[in-house]
This record gives structure tokens, sequence and C-alpha cells, in this order.
């Protein structure tokens, strides 16, 4: 698989911060990913499919997502509630659709964010596919982006795009 | 002016209505919608200047709605406020009668700029 695709998700994240929060994040790190537990506490969740399977998973560290949430709504939160959860799967949404617009070869369709929070959740990508790891800090604290697909064997696209259950 | 606005988020929605609170919209004339169904049930009520919608929403989403409500208005206002920025996604929201575009993120004066063209300062 070509993991150069990571950057458009790079980019997208730096231009999503620095347009809706106005704050610059960094890359710190990249790596394939070993284990199913995210690098933090509060995970939002998108689905990819096109000519590719797989999903994006945005993990924020508990300060990025409520610093993330209280400058997007004027409010300050302290802990994690829906309205900080839908701010984090918002944020995500944006991440993921700037990064489809640049991989427009890929067909991509992305699903609406699902939003994971606790210290020592799992998420589980299927079975052969090693997500690559971006870490990032921030003014806030760190977070981190996930994303692994499967390629779409050309013969099966036209049962994709029916949205027929496909092995791959 | 009475505003209908149509966005899964509720985020999304208190950034726009923020917006729109600033250049002179009542609280009372914004009537929000969480997807394009209960959006386009909103609309059939009848009395609204102007739609703002999103586009990927459960339920219904906004393309369809906004294909909904062009069958029912050829002429009100549909403003699509949305991730999708790819050419093609653009020409479909054209062809479907869209107003007009703006991309997410946005910065708070792209959005104030799109909103100000649309909603009279005199409202």
């Amino acid at each position: 698989m070509d993991v150069s695709f990571i950057n458009h998700f790079i980019e997208s994240a730096t231009n999503v911060f620095d347009t809706m929060l106005g704050v610059q994040i960094t890359r710190k790190s990249l790596s394939l990913k070993d284990s199913p537990a995210p690098t933090h506490e509060v995970s939002a969740i998108i689905g990819l499919s096109g000519r590719v399977t797989g999903s994006v998973v945005v993990s924020f560290s508990t300060n990025v997502a409520l610093k993330g949430a209280g400058e997007m709504l004027l409010t300050e939160f302290d802990d994690v509630n829906a309205e900080v959860v839908d701010a984090v799967g918002e944020l995500t949404n944006m991440i993921a659709g700037g990064a489809k617009a640049a991989m427009d070869n890929m067909q991509l369709s992305l699903g609406l964010p699902n939003v994971v929070c606790g210290k020592d959740h799992k998420i589980f990508f299927p079975g052969n596919v090693k997500p690559v790891s971006v870490g990032f800090d921030t003014p806030w604290g760190e977070m981190a982006i996930d994303v692994g697909f499967n390629e779409v064997l050309e013969g099966n696209l036209e049962a994709v795009a029916a949205q027929e259950t496909v092995g791959v | 002016m009475k505003i209908l606005l149509v966005d899964d988020s509720g985020t999304m929605r208190a950034i726009q209505k923020r917006c729109l609170f600033k250049l002179g919209v009542a609280e009372d004339d914004v009537v929000e919608a969480d997807n394009g169904q209960t959006g386009l049930a909103e609309f059939e009520k009848g009395g609204f200047d102007i739609v703002l919608t999103d586009w990927n929403m459960p339920v219904m989403d906004g393309l369809t709605m906004l294909k909904e409500i062009r069958s029912r208005n050829a002429d009100i206002p549909i403003i699509m406020i949305t991730t999708e920025s790819e050419r093609a996604r653009v020409v479909a929201a054209i062809e479907a009668g869209v107003s007009d575009y703006l991309v997410k993120p946005y910065t708070a004066d792209a959005l104030n700029a799109k909103l100000e063209k649309w909603v009279p300062t005199s409202v």
C-alpha cells in the first residue's frame, strides 16, 4: 500500500486546526500502528469506502477535545459531554473531508463520524490492515490520526458502488 | 427574515447562528433541523426566506433535501455549507439548484462574507 496518502490527512488536519480553531499543530511522529489501542482518550472514527475500504480515527487527548470544542462554541468545558463529542466529530469530519478532496482518484465516500471516549478503549481495523499513525503536538496537548484501508479489487468496484457486501 | 438552518452537527449550527445573530437576525427567526427530512418538514410549514444546509446528514442528506425544496420553490436562496469540495460534487449541487456554496473548514470572515451576501443587514 502506498502510504503517501497520509500527507493529505496531515495537511487537512493542519488546515482545519488553523482555520477553525486558530492554532498551529505540528507533526511529531509517524509510524505503523500495531496495537488496537488509540493513542488518546477521545476517538472520532469515520469509515472510508470507494476504491478503498477502511477507517480514519482522530484521537484527541482530553484537553485538546475540551479546548477545541471550547474554541468552536466559545464555552469553557471541564468534562467531555455531548457538545464536546459533537465538536470533536465535526473536526474529524472536516479533516477527513479535506483529505478526501485531495484523493479524488480514490473516489472516496465518508461515513458519518462516531465518537468513542474512555482511557482504555480499543478500535480495531480490518484484520489485515495496519494503519499509519501520525502524532501531533498542539498548544493544548497531543492528538493523533490513524488511517488504514484495503484497496478494493477492480472486479469488486461495481458491487461496492451498489453497496453490496464484498469480501476483499 | 426567517432562516432554516439544517446541519446534523449542533456545533456547526451554533457557529452559523452566532454569525447570523451578529448580522441582526433574531433568535426566534432561526429554525433548526438536524437532518434533511426534518429540514424539509420545517420548510413545508412555510415562511422561510433562506435555507442554509449541510450535505452529509443522516436520514436525508442535504442534496436530496435541496432537490425536494427546489421542486416546491424555485426561488428561495439555498446555501450549502459542507466539507464536499470536489468539482463533481459542487457541479451536482449547482445542477440541483443551489444558490451558493461554502466549504468547511471556513474562517469566521469567510462565513460572515457569505451570509452577509444573502442576509440583508437591515433585518
